[in-house]
């Protein structure tokens, strides 16, 4: 069965939580972080998510809920979140949001357009398809900056294995 | 969460440096930047550097304030964080810009001074009028001079960077004199914060800046600092929606150098 109205508000509300937090992380990271470059990728990608977070908020508005509606992700992958605002060091900043974060929001995006119904709910995939987007070309912007001033990847197992240990982040 | 806290410098209470690379000099006083008279590639270069630099550090201050001030109204922050993608553009284009010349990061001394002063503030509405209503304002009327001079030494390139920066630069002042008045409508105290921000402001100015007879590390003498002041760029502190009163107050502070408001715009 697809997904009731209030099943779209409270994931599209989630993204939102998810979307502001990842920019107060990266407008954190920005102050905190030497390298000249990094702090021009981090400055141009804190739009980004502030225009994802507004999409949706704008959404939540139609879905019943006031605008700019955001929902608390379930406490542990608010953890999740907080480990990776925690990371100090810039290749581990780097490979914590570009490599492990996004990829895996990005997979939970295309989860919920696959379980919606895309043509009552439209509007919602829409905006979704559009931060998809972009999130593919702010992880290509990451990849090309880091080749371009020698900043290696990192491994970061651990984060990876909380993140994808949540099968459902949206709080009961 | 690594957190930036506060110095203390000639009796006033600071904000410690945001980051910087390593290949950065940063200094916090005037004199101890370098500054060059006229026109040559040395000059060129600083002016541009400094530029940057300033553009690195009004970057940070935009994000610092999305961090520590999560409840302020949404649209205030798009705002603020529409200026961090504007500032991060500028870095990249002076950059540009800067390597063209032959320059490279880190060739000049730099200072994040209005950082230093603006993050020292605890209230949202007083980084804007310090930060966007003074630091920005001020910044554009010395770009609107710096196009003129850029343009009369064939130097259209530079010119061009300039200009569009200056174009972003009038909205950030602008939203900062929008979200002042609305916050103060909302809330009269607003006024009192933005009063003292302004005294503050003004107080580690007149603190920090060089004595005339002081020298750069270059050795260029400082003149005496009202003969520093800009000619104030009349038109685009209009469309900056500073009123005909607040103008005129600069314009007598400056003591009136500026009364041709003419377009230095391509």
């Amino acid at each position: 069965m697809s997904l009731t109205v209030n099943d779209r508000v409270r994931a599209i509300a989630t993204f939102r939580f998810i979307e502001v937090r990842l920019m107060e992380i990266t407008a954190a990271w920005t102050p905190t972080t030497p390298e000249m470059e990094v702090k021009v990728l981090f400055g141009r990608h804190i739009f980004d998510f502030a225009q994802h977070a507004d999409w949706l908020g704008k959404r939540t508005f139609e879905l019943r809920k006031p605008e700019q509606y955001s929902l608390r992700p379930v406490d542990s992958y608010v953890e999740v979140i907080d480990a990776l605002a925690a990371e100090e060091e810039t290749g581990k900043r780097l490979s914590a949001l570009y490599d492990v974060f996004l990829p895996a929001l990005e997979n939970r995006y295309r989860e919920y357009i696959a379980q919606t119904d895309t043509l009552l709910d439209e509007p919602s995939v829409v905006i979704i398809e559009r931060i998809l987007t972009d999130l593919a070309r702010m992880r290509r912007d990451a990849g090309q900056l880091r080749t371009r001033i020698s900043v290696a990847a990192v491994a970061l197992p651990e984060l990876a294995g909380r993140e994808s240990a949540h099968s459902a982040i949206v709080a009961a | 969460m690594k957190e930036i806290g506060f110095v203390e410098e000639a009796g006033l209470r600071l904000r410690a440096e945001p980051a910087r690379d390593e290949i950065f000099k940063v200094v916090r006083r005037d004199k101890e930047m370098a500054e060059y008279d006229g026109s040559g590639p040395e000059a060129q270069r600083e002016s541009v550097h400094r530029h940057m630099t300033n553009e690195i550090t009004s970057l940070d201050i935009a994000a610092q304030c999305i961090l520590e001030f999560p409840d302020a109204p949404w649209g205030l922050r798009m705002e603020l964080a529409r200026q961090c993608w504007d500032e991060a553009r500028h870095i990249a284009a002076l950059h540009r810009r800067l390597e063209e010349m032959g320059g490279y990061k880190g060739e000049f001394p730099i200072s994040a001074c209005e950082w230093q002063v603006t993050c020292a503030l605890d209230d949202l509405a007083g980084r804007l009028a310090s930060q966007n209503r003074t630091f920005e304002a001020g910044a554009m009327d010395v770009v609107g001079g710096n196009i003129r001079e850029w343009r009369a030494i064939g130097d259209d390139a530079t010119a061009a960077v300039l200009d569009a920066i200056l174009a972003d630069e009038i909205h950030h002042v602008r939203f900062a004199n929008r979200w002042i008045k609305q916050l103060a409508a909302e809330n009269p105290r607003v006024l009192l914060k933005v009063a003292m921000a302004v005294r503050f402001v003004s107080h580690a100015n007149r603190t920090l800046q060089a004595e005339p007879g002081e020298t750069t590390v270059n050795g260029k003498v400082f003149e005496d600092p009202h003969s520093r002041i800009p000619i104030v760029n009349v038109e685009d502190r209009k469309l900056a929606e500073f009123n005909d009163e607040e103008i005129n107050e600069i314009l007598r502070q400056a003591g009136f150098r500026s009364l041709v408001p003419e377009a230095v715009h391509a």
